[in-house]
């Protein structure tokens, strides 16, 4: 039994709809949707090196070295931005804003 | 089974499972900590792939640097957490069926960009090479055909650098520092003044 | 190619990249240098504009980079509204005692990714340069702090941005796996033999993406809470120029490296067109804030924007940057407007604060009017110009029932435009407001003018450029 492309890819496809599920099911709590964020383009990564290795093309392992670059980036940014947010509110919930309608 | 599916099979497991406890856990703590776990797994499938270079870089990046930031700003914040978990129990069963639909389309879809598009004469991952290691071939291109992006991709993470400090550095007024320029340009002229005391009439400052 | 070459292909980014850079460490020894680092952003972008008009054509990387008319015209445009953008916001923020260098710098950085995003004919300069863009725009969306409002806009903004990146990676990762490359180039060679399924789906995913930075239905539900949210200066700037970047790099996806799918994505923009214009049109009618009105306004146009591009071909695109040209002037100028008038330093934003405007401030009420009635588009303003151009390259290329769709959206939408101009007129006005900013007014008169009677001259330049600009993305 080899594994094959598709095995990599099911993972993938697997741990991308565990990500939006994540989001989907945790609305308020902003920084579980971060790490969500984080499985989602953990997902991106393992399709790319997988496409990478099994072409033999060395662009996906390219591509996925910015995407974790990127990743990091974002990271920083959005927990940045939602400790800002935290000392007006005193809670990271976004749902029940009530300062403006959603 | 040969070595190697057995080791998929395992790490593709504890992957699936540890992405789905960081969604699932009570805790934020336990969330950060198993999405680490779900990194490092990840790391393990990419090293049987042949991308150890990748698998270096996501646990370095990811579990050293970012996983680690979460955690910070999980202690930082004094949040109730299980009042966020308000709705969970609702959303869930909608939620569920919809990503159990989702999994089965996103594994199709897959399944077929595989066998349709330029993978579908592929003979397996990549073995080593006997001329070029995995990193050698990436930074062969890296600094050459990817110059321009890889300059870009700095940029992006001054960004994040300037961002970070912009939005939450705070000068917070009367907090007395340390300037070292300061200090150091301090002479003994500024510094030291010289009294004659004449005897019996002790130091008047 | 030599190294000369290639930098002087990436000119106007290596400008912009070495200015930032240099305006960082200045305003990091100099904090008190504010305004300085301001001018000199200003002339960066301008002196940016300079260099996009003379350079020379070509391509490197491997279509990482790519120097042709389309992307010249749209990194002028963009750079002059970056420029407006640091003119109006600088002294915006100073009144407010938030003055800080870092504002014209992330402005800078953000028109850099935004011109990136113009020049990018490969899968990694796409992402790289979505982000950069992005990230600055999620800063100064939260740049603002005395005020919650705009943290919450840039988190909203954030989280919802993050998750359209995520999106929009996984397809373009599936659209890599198919092509086996990540060129334009390679994609249209492995869609020329027919695009499965799946290519498809990945299309979808990078469409849905790019939907999410233009505002278009059904992706458009952050933007009239992080524009009621987000500094006025910084959404006059974000409701322009990032728009027109992502509409001409999806201009370059769908013709060069999809177009033998033409029929497939058509269809997706069209729906997305319509709704975008219902949602921009019936939405609107309900709103009391400028702010979340011109939040909706920006929604339809982008919904005009998007026929024309779905008409395709040559024709199609130049319709796409004419439009989206105009209206970045358009919107620009409404938000110096906003960002002028204030009423003992509290800023005006509901349709009730600026009512009788035209008896205290009839100047601004004037330009405020003739962005309205633009937008609606009515003649002879500059909006009308636009959906003439949209609504002929629709007809032609068939879309006539997309265009009739669209014509009842604005119809519509004329009920707010006209409602602004009748508070404006005709409404007994209440409370002193306050001297209008010299240079926000100056920027609300200059963007007016534009608007009429300047536009029917510019127009006799912005049509042939627009249309070298098409050829040369349609082109590839």
């Amino acid at each position: 039994m080899t594994i094959g492309l598709d095995h990599y890819l099911a993972v993938a496809a697997i741990l991308f709809t565990i990500g939006v599920f994540g989001i989907f099911v945790n609305r308020r709590n902003v920084i579980v949707i971060l790490m969500s964020i984080e499985l989602i383009l953990l997902a991106v990564n393992i399709n790319l090196v997988a496409f990478s290795t099994f072409l033999h093309d060395v662009v996906g392992q390219i591509f996925a070295l910015f995407v974790l670059t990127v990743a990091a980036a974002e990271a920083a940014v959005g927990l940045a931005i939602l400790v800002t947010f935290f000392r007006w509110r005193g809670d990271i919930a976004v749902d029940d804003a009530s300062m403006m309608k959603g | 089974m040969p070595l190697q599916a057995i080791a998929f099979y395992v790490l593709a497991a504890v992957t699936v499972f540890a992405a789905v406890a960081v969604v699932f856990a009570r805790n934020p703590v336990h969330s950060v900590l198993f999405l680490i776990t779900t990194f490092f797994s990840a790391a393990g499938l990419f090293v049987l792939m042949g991308a150890e270079f990748l698998a270096m870089m996501l646990v370095v990046v990811y579990v050293g640097a970012v996983a680690v930031l979460f955690l910070f700003v999980v202690m930082m914040l004094d949040v109730d957490f299980a009042s966020l978990r308000q709705g969970f129990a609702r959303y869930l069963p909608l939620g569920a069926l919809v990503a159990a639909v989702l999994t089965v389309e996103m594994v199709i879809v897959a399944a077929d960009v595989a066998h349709l598009g330029a993978a579908a004469s592929s003979t397996g991952p990549a073995t080593p090479s006997a001329v070029m290691t995995n990193v050698e071939a990436i930074g062969a291109v890296l600094y050459t055909d990817y110059v321009y992006v890889f300059q870009a991709a700095g940029l992006v993470l001054l960004v994040a650098m300037i961002g970070a400090i912009v939005l939450t550095l705070k000068h917070r007024p009367g907090v007395k520092r340390q300037s070292v320029a300061a200090q150091m340009a301090r002479t003994p002229k500024a510094g030291v003044r010289m009294v004659t005391i004449n005897s019996g009439e002790g130091v008047d400052a | 190619m030599t190294p000369v070459h290639l930098a002087a292909l990436a000119a106007p980014q290596l400008l912009l990249a070495g200015a930032s850079l240099v305006l960082l460490v200045v305003g990091a020894f100099r904090p008190k240098a504010i305004r300085l680092v301001a001018g000199l952003g200003v002339l960066s972008l301008l002196a940016a504009v300079g260099v996009v008009a003379i350079e020379p054509l070509g391509r490197a990387f491997g279509g990482d980079l790519v120097a042709d008319q389309g992307a010249a015209f749209a990194e002028a445009v963009i750079y002059l509204a970056s420029a407006a953008a640091i003119l109006l916001g600088q002294p915006w923020f100073a009144r407010r005692g938030q003055a800080r260098f870092e504002f014209p710098i992330l402005i800078l950085i953000a028109a850099l990714g935004m011109g990136m995003m113009c020049r990018a004919a490969d899968l990694i300069s796409l992402f790289v340069a979505i982000e950069l863009q992005s990230l600055s725009l999620y800063i100064l969306a939260a740049f603002e702090k005395s005020d919650g409002k705009s943290a919450e806009a840039g988190l909203k903004y954030f989280v919802l941005g993050a998750l359209s990146t995520g999106i929009m990676l996984y397809g373009v990762s599936l659209i890599y796996g198919f092509a086996g490359g990540t060129s334009f180039a390679r994609i249209a060679a492995a869609v020329a033999h027919g695009a499965s399924g799946g290519v498809l789906f990945g299309l979808v995913f990078l469409i849905c993406g790019l939907a999410f930075k233009v505002s278009a239905a059904p992706f458009h539900m952050w933007t009239p809470d992080v524009y009621e949210g987000a500094p006025t200066p910084v959404v006059g700037f974000f409701a322009g120029a990032p728009k027109l970047a992502a509409m001409v790099l999806l201009a370059r996806v769908l013709t060069e490296s999809f177009g033998p799918a033409l029929a497939q994505w058509r269809q997706i923009l069209v729906v997305m067109a319509i709704l975008s214009v219902a949602v921009g049109a019936l939405a609107g009618l309900r709103q009391s804030n400028l702010k979340r009105l011109w939040a909706y306004s920006s929604i339809a146009s982008i919904g005009y924007a998007l026929i024309g591009l779905a008409a395709g071909g040559p024709e199609g695109v130049q319709a796409m940057l004419v439009y989206m040209t105009l209206y970045v002037v358009d919107v620009t100028g409404f938000f110096a407007c906003l960002a002028a008038l204030a009423r003992e330093g509290r800023p005006l934003e509901s349709f009730a604060d600026v009512s009788g405007l035209v008896r205290q401030r009839p100047g601004l009420a004037v330009a405020m009017t003739v962005f309205a009635l633009s937008g609606l588009g009515l003649p002879p303003f500059s909006g009308l110009w636009g959906k003439f151009y949209v609504f002929k390259a629709a007809i032609s290329a068939g879309l006539a029932p997309a265009a009739v769709a669209a014509l009842i959206g604005s119809v519509v939408a004329a009920y707010y435009y006209l409602r602004l101009v009748k508070v404006m007129w005709l409404d007994a006005p209440e409370g002193q407001i306050d001297a209008p900013p010299a240079e926000a007014a100056g920027l609300a008169y200059a963007a007016a003018f534009f608007v009429f009677p300047v536009v029917l001259i510019a127009l006799m330049a912005l049509d042939p450029a627009a249309r070298a600009a098409a050829l040369a993305l349609v082109q590839g």
